[in-house]
């Protein structure tokens, strides 16, 4: 269309959500942070070079209420990437594309995460030793 | 790329409101979005008032009431009303959808309707889609044979047949491609689910000569790729096929040949 005045349809703004498409914003946001995560550990362990003090810092950081509540957080954000990859996996093998079947394994990942993160969450505290 | 917010020509504002005359006891408020090249300016959402007791049953017929009614000038396309043309395709409530097949009484509350999403608008309900009806054409949508004896048939077995049910059904009605994000920020480049399930068609076509020829023009990081199963078009395809695994099953063959 030649006229630049006509105007872009409505999209994003009134489109409404599924579990699917949550589940594909959200694979993606945590795929951001766990990048962001994995460069951050990397440094926080060369920081060991130079010398126990700094890396003391950030551990006594990671401590703290809020230090807990970021691991929390990442752990749930790698529990939930790992989860949804796994259903990326099947799709590429071809099964799963079935609606019901796509909304069903979409909630699953999702529940999932938050129980993975807890499983997780109580080994480190040696809840099952 | 990404544009999360619209252009400030395209703000949608508040429009008229229609106030009913029947006095009905049975009215639903119809938000519909307007915009007239002839006027310009940005486009408004008009709110109707319509009489539901003298209302057949589907999002179709609301429309047809209100031209017919009250407002002349509201402008969508619509034709066989009887979901194979594919004409009436929008976005009724937030999913795209055929109106004359979607009953109005499965939205509760107000019924809003907007045009098929992230398209120029040519009026009011009237997306322009001659990107996607070039992008079909680039995937040369017709079979490829060397055989030149019009006097025979060109024999298919059942079960090559049966390999293109699901993808035959398609009427292009452009609901799916306009609902998936990846077509709204790369609706250029990206082919797109309508066109990616056309084109899987005659990759799938036991007739057909040119599958390797096909395949190799659809691999493409931008016009296949760009598909990451949002699954958005399966859930608003309104004859029920499946675009998304159309795509990958594209994927899966280039993949393993």
């Amino acid at each position: 269309m030649k006229n630049k005045e006509n105007p872009l349809s409505p999209h994003i703004q009134i489109y409404s959500w599924h579990i699917s498409s949550l589940v594909s914003i959200v694979h993606r946001i945590t795929g951001v942070i766990n990048i962001i995560t994995l460069t951050l550990i990397c440094l926080w362990i060369s920081t060991i070079l130079l010398g126990t003090e700094n890396y003391e810092i950030i551990r006594n950081f990671l401590i703290s209420f809020f230090g807990k509540f970021l691991i929390i957080g990442i752990t749930w954000s790698f529990s939930f990437q790992i989860l949804s990859e796994i259903r990326h996996l099947f799709w590429d093998f071809g099964y799963g594309f079935d609606l019901k079947i796509s909304k069903l394994t979409g909630a699953l990942v999702i529940l999932g995460s938050f129980i993975l993160t807890l499983i997780i969450y109580f080994l480190g505290t040696g809840l099952f030793e | 790329m990404v544009q999360i917010s619209l252009p400030k020509n395209s703000k949608v504002v508040k429009g008229k409101l229609y106030k009913d005359k029947t006095g009905s006891k049975q009215l639903k408020k119809v938000n519909v979005y307007r915009w007239d090249p002839s006027v310009g300016g940005n486009p408004r959402i008009d709110t109707y008032e319509v009489d539901m007791k003298n209302c057949q049953s589907k999002v179709l017929d609301v429309l047809n009431k209100i031209k017919n009614e009250i407002d002349p000038s509201l402008a969508y396309r619509r034709s066989c009303a009887h979901g194979v043309c594919g004409s009436c395709a929008m976005n009724m409530n937030g999913k795209n959808g055929l109106a004359c097949t979607k009953p109005h009484e499965e939205i509760k509350g107000d019924l809003n309707i907007y045009p098929l999403p992230h398209l120029k608008v040519v009026k009011d309900l009237i997306g322009d889609l001659t990107t996607l009806y070039k992008q079909y054409e680039s995937v040369e949508p017709w079979l490829k044979t060397s055989k030149k004896d019009d006097n025979k048939e060109n024999l298919q077995s059942k079960k090559e047949r049966e390999k293109l049910d699901g993808l035959y059904e398609c009427i292009m009605c452009a609901c799916c491609s306009t609902s998936c994000p990846s077509y709204w920020w790369n609706g250029d480049k990206y082919l797109g689910p309508a066109v990616l399930l056309q084109a899987y068609r005659w990759i799938e076509d036991s007739r057909d000569e040119d599958k390797k020829e096909r395949l190799k023009k659809v691999a493409d990081e931008l016009k296949l790729y760009r598909c990451h199963t949002i699954m958005n078009c399966t859930n608003s395809c309104p004859k029920g096929l499946n675009p998304a695994k159309a795509i990958a099953s594209i994927k899966k063959m280039l993949a393993t040949t």
